[in-house]
This record gives structure tokens, C-alpha cells and sequence, in this order.
């Protein structure tokens, strides 16, 4: 898998998506309704930004997508999830991981007692040859050498910046084709979020890796990806390319902090009345 | 002072502590991977001999292969453990999962001598019952070949967690759903972990029970074996060896001078201040984990 460059423009609904949810709907421990029928697409090596504000559901859809609702009790009760043409829905999280579905967490749960080294071994499939490994982890190593350097010591004593490139990096050992990014920026200095996400970006088109990402600094994430996706209570309230995103006047007030002379008394106020409710 | 007396006890008291390594090793690769702390695992090693004893002198299978037989039963009996028990309790509170070990235990310790009769059985391993002598000081040979064993179960435990499934047992123990998220199955780690539990419990089984009979009592183990993996650290290999050789060694000496003082059963009273003053002291034990905390 080996692709190179040239797909990584905005694909239109051509051929089949490599991921579609249709109307899918969470509920969690059997009452609370996290999303309400959220469908969206993504086709083989788009790079594409799931944006919302706190508690949109944008967490709760990358976990119905990679299968990990179960420890928090979650539960998808509607709607279908395909991946390559495949259901998903019936498969456990490790098969999804194998069919080269991934998903790096929020707060990036590195195995803290590993030494980097071993956390990229603990991701790399039981059956894989050797030789692969070396090539991944070399990989690896080449988009974040500071990884590297540091190759041998506990991963709990990584700095942040450091532990994100870590968790990116253990998931590309699983080879996927989707990978998906839960909040990378989290806690992170603009310069080193600006840093990562580029490296994203050539991992998408380098290696033919689709990506989704969720991201609540908005701003950052639609410098680098093609196209976004906007959740609003457990609602898809938008969704368009990247530059007209951008241009959108409500995208800007509430996500991209206005025009440059916002008035934050009345923003709360302002949403208020204009909330998106599909 | 006797000295000789004192470098057998030394020597007898580390190859004991070694024999108790056997026995805690199988709790600390279930805690390693699960973070279940195993109150059964006494009673495994009880299961483990009487199948030995089962094979070997109730079908009069040859020893060696009583033994292998053994070792494929536990592993199953392991993974069937973790497959019909622990695996239901995925997302339960710790406590609820230390009391199902519990009453594994208790299950365990009623069936082996209630389907096979309550009398000590002896298990005979073929070895040789002469004491060694080197100089003055008599070494039992049985303890010898147990602590060599446990030494080497010990070297061999700290291998497996260099190999790839081991470090995705390192893995799974450091964080369940983190691991699911990137292809780990931790259902299967833990099962392999109780599997790798039960192979210990055969080494285990086979040199106490060939040392004191195959009977219930072998489930007593468990004291000694928790004094070990608290002293030693709950989810270190190293801290198994290390702190097997205290409490044997303790558990020996003490015992050697003070008990003609007062009539006796001073080797438990030592165990338990083991266990006492490490959870007081260090809590974590002497190679176990502290939390990490970034500066």
C-alpha cells in the first residue's frame, strides 16, 4: 500500500466510500442519547476533520466507528456502519483494527510502562513477519525522529508532544487504511498542534492513509484537511469542503473566533438563538 | 553460635522461598495481564497435583509424561477459567473479581479431595531422598530441585515478556481499552495468562506435592505465595525471586532459633509480619510499579 501522492484531492462521491455511517444513533447506558443519526462518508485517501464543540458526540462517533463503546457502557442501537463494503457493527474492536480501521484516543493512552519501542512492538500484528516490523518502526522513526531518540526509555516520561507522536505512531503499526485522530491537539503548543498536523498530512498522502480527524480547534484543522464534517448535539448540522468552511460566516463566528472584533459577551447569547438544530 | 546450624537454615530457608517463588509466579502473570489478583492460585497448584498423581499413579503413566500431561490440562483449565469466569466480569469492580477467585478457591479445595478422598497421597517423583552433604551441612536434595526449578520458571517468565505476545500482555495490563484500540485482544491475553498460570501451578504441584503429599493442605500455599508477591511486588518477576528468597530464608531462620524457645509455628507469624510491614511500608512492594507522575 504503497500509494503515492496524486488521490489525495477532494474525491466527489465517486465509487464506493471507503467508510460510510448511515444514521447511526448511540445511546449509553441505555438512556442517555449521544447521536442522533449522524451519516457521513469518507473515500480512500480523503483527509477529513469531524468538528464540533464539546460534548457534540464527535468522541462517541469515532468510538461507534472503531467498536470501543462497550467500556463505557455505549451502544450503537441504529444504523449501519460499512468499511470497504464490510459491516462492522458485528465485529470486535481488534478485528476492525485488522480489517485497517484505527483509532488513536483521546489523551493518547500510551501504554506509560513501555518503553516507546515497545509500544509501537505491542501494536504490530501477532502473525506479522520480522521484517516488516523493522520497516514500520523505521517508518515511523523517519516522521518523528525524536521518537527515536528516545526509543528505549519508559513512554510515561515522554512530554505531551512527544507522547501524541507516539500514539500516531503506534497506530500506523497496525498498517491501516482509516486512521482516526481523537483530539491530537489536546494540550499541545500551537507551533508543535501546527507541527504534527503537517505530519499528518504526509502520512495521508505518502502513504495513502485516509484520515479522520476530530478536533475542536477548528482553526488548525481545517488548514490541513479536504474536507469537514460539523456536529452539533449528536447532529451532522454541515458538512462541505475545507475552504468553504472556512468562508462560512456561522463556521466563523462560532468556531474560528469571528471576524477579529467578536463581542464574547453576546457570543453564548448569540449561539443561543441561532443553534444549528438540523 | 552454630554456624553450620545457621548456613542450612540459610540454604534450606532460600531453596523453600525459591519452592514459594513457584507458587507466586502464577499470581503475578494473571496480575501482570488482568490486574486480578488470584486467590485461587494455591488451589490450582492442589488441582495440578492431584492431576499428576492422577496420571501417574492412577493410569501409570510415566512420571515425565504425567507431568506434560499436567501442564496441557492446567493450561486449558486456565483458559476455561478466563473464558467462563473472569470474562463475564469484564467492567466489574475489582473486589467482585478478587471474591470470584475466592470462591474459585473454595470450589477448588472441596472437589479435589471430595471426588478423590481426603487421604495424603504421595507423589513420587523419582528422586533421590538422600540429603546432599557438603561439608557439614545437609542440603535436601527435593528443595534443591525445586528451587533450581523455580529459578529457572522465574528466567523463563522474564524471556516470555521480552517476546512479542509477552509485550502484548505488558500492554494489556498498562491499559485494556488502549490495547483494544489498536488490534489487541485482551480477552486473549488473559487468557493466556491464566493458561501460563496454570503451567506454573504444575511445577508448582509437582515438588510440594512430591515434598509434603498431594492433599487439600497444598492450598495453603497461597499465605506464603501472597507474602512473596506483596513483599516482591505484585506484578514483578524479578520481585517473585527477590523476595521468594526473603520470605524463605525468614521463614527458616527465624523459625530455626526461636522456635525451640516457645514450642513452635513461629514460620506463619513471620509470614504474616511480612505482609504486614510491606503494606505498611511499601505498599507497592520492593520491584512494583508506583504510578507515573510527570513533572
Amino acid at each position: 500500500m504503497q500509494n503515492t501522492a496524486s488521490q489525495t484531492a477532494p474525491v466527489a462521491d465517486a465509487g464506493q466510500p471507503l467508510l460510510e455511517l448511515a444514521n447511526v444513533e448511540v445511546i449509553y447506558d441505555k438512556v442517555f442519547l449521544a447521536i442522533k443519526g449522524v451519516s457521513l462518508k469518507i473515500h480512500k485517501g480523503q483527509m477529513i476533520a469531524l468538528l464540533g464543540s464539546n460534548g457534540a458526540g464527535k468522541s462517541t462517533t469515532l468510538k461507534a466507528i472503531s467498536g470501543l463503546l462497550a467500556p463505557e457502557r455505549g451502544l450503537v442501537t441504529r444504523g449501519a456502519l460499512s468499511f470497504q463494503g464490510q459491516d462492522m457493527l458485528s465485529l470486535s474492536p481488534p478485528k476492525r483494527v485488522a480489517r485497517g480501521l484505527v483509532h488513536v484516543l483521546e489523551g493518547r493512552r500510551i501504554f506509560e510502562h513501555l518503553s516507546p519501542e515497545d509500544n509501537l512492538l505491542a501494536a504490530y500484528a501477532t502473525r506479522g513477519s520480522r521484517q516488516r516490523y523493522q520497516e514500520l518502526k523505521e517508518q515511523v522513526f523517519n516522521y518523528f525522529p525524536r521518537l527515536k531518540e528516545r526509543a528505549r526509555s519508559k513512554a510515561g516520561y515522554l512530554s505531551g508532544g512527544e507522547q501524541q507522536m507516539l500514539a500516531i505512531g503506534r497506530a500506523l503499526m497496525t498498517e491501516p487504511e482509516l486512521i482516526m485522530l481523537d483530539e491530537p491537539s489536546l494540550g499541545l503548543s500551537p507551533l508543535l498542534v501546527q507541527e504534527i498536523f503537517q505530519i499528518i498530512r504526509e502520512i495521508n498522502k505518502e502513504q495513502g492513509v485516509s484520515v479522520l480527524l476530530v478536533e475542536q480547534n477548528a482553526a488548525a484543522a481545517l488548514e490541513v484537511v479536504d474536507y469537514a464534517y460539523l456536529l452539533e448535539n449528536g447532529h451532522v448540522v454541515m458538512s462541505a469542503d475545507a475552504a468553504v468552511m472556512r468562508e462560512n460566516p456561522d463556521v466563523q463566528e462560532f468556531y474560528l473566533g469571528g471576524s477579529g472584533k467578536v463581542d464574547y459577551l453576546n457570543v453564548k447569547h448569540y449561539r443561543r438563538r441561532k443553534r444549528w438544530l438540523a | 553460635m552454630d554456624i553450620q546450624f545457621l548456613i542450612e537454615l540459610i540454604i534450606n530457608g532460600a531453596l523453600t522461598g525459591l519452592m514459594y517463588s513457584l507458587v507466586a509466579l502464577g499470581i503475578v502473570l494473571i496480575y501482570k495481564s488482568s490486574g486480578v489478583p488470584n486467590l485461587a492460585q494455591g488451589a490450582m497448584v492442589m488441582i495440578a497435583a492431584y492431576l499428576i498423581w492422577m496420571f501417574a499413579h492412577l493410569l501409570g503413566i510415566p512420571i515425565v509424561f504425567a507431568i506434560l500431561l499436567a501442564i496441557v490440562g492446567m493450561f486449558l483449565f486456565g483458559m476455561v477459567t478466563e473464558r467462563l469466569l473472569l470474562r463475564k466480569m469484564v467492567g466489574q469492580p475489582i473486589i467482585m473479581v478478587v471474591m470470584l477467585t475466592l470462591g474459585l478457591e473454595s470450589l477448588l479445595r472441596g472437589l479435589g479431595p471430595g471426588l478423590l478422598g481426603a487421604s495424603p497421597k504421595s507423589l513420587d517423583l523419582g528422586l533421590d531422598m538422600m540429603p546432599i552433604i557438603v561439608g557439614d551441612v545437609f542440603i535436601n536434595r527435593e528443595y534443591l530441585v525445586g528451587g533450581i526449578i523455580g529459578g529457572l520458571m522465574v528466567a523463563g517468565a522474564l524471556l516470555f515478556f521480552r517476546t512479542r505476545i509477552g509485550t502484548k500482555l505488558r500492554a494489556v495490563s498498562d491499559d485494556h481499552v488502549s490495547s483494544w484500540s489498536v488490534g489487541i485482544s485482551v480477552e486473549r491475553a488473559v487468557a493466556i495468562s491464566w493458561g501460563l498460570a496454570g503451567i506454573s501451578a504444575v511445577a508448582a504441584g509437582a515438588m510440594w506435592g512430591s515434598v509434603q503429599g498431594v492433599d487439600w493442605t497444598l492450598t495453603a500455599l497461597l499465605f506464603p505465595a501472597v507474602a512473596v508477591v506483596i513483599l516482591g511486588g505484585l506484578d514483578s518477576i524479578y520481585g517473585v525471586f527477590v523476595a521468594g528468597l526473603i520470605v524463605g530464608i525468614l521463614g527458616s531462620v527465624i523459625p530455626g532459633y526461636v522456635d525451640p524457645l516457645v514450642g513452635g509455628g513461629t514460620r506463619d507469624v513471620v509470614t504474616s509480619l511480612i505482609i504486614l510491614l510491606t503494606i505498611i511500608f511499601r505498599p507497592h512492594g520492593i520491584f512494583g510499579r508506583e504510578d507515573i507522575e510527570r513533572v
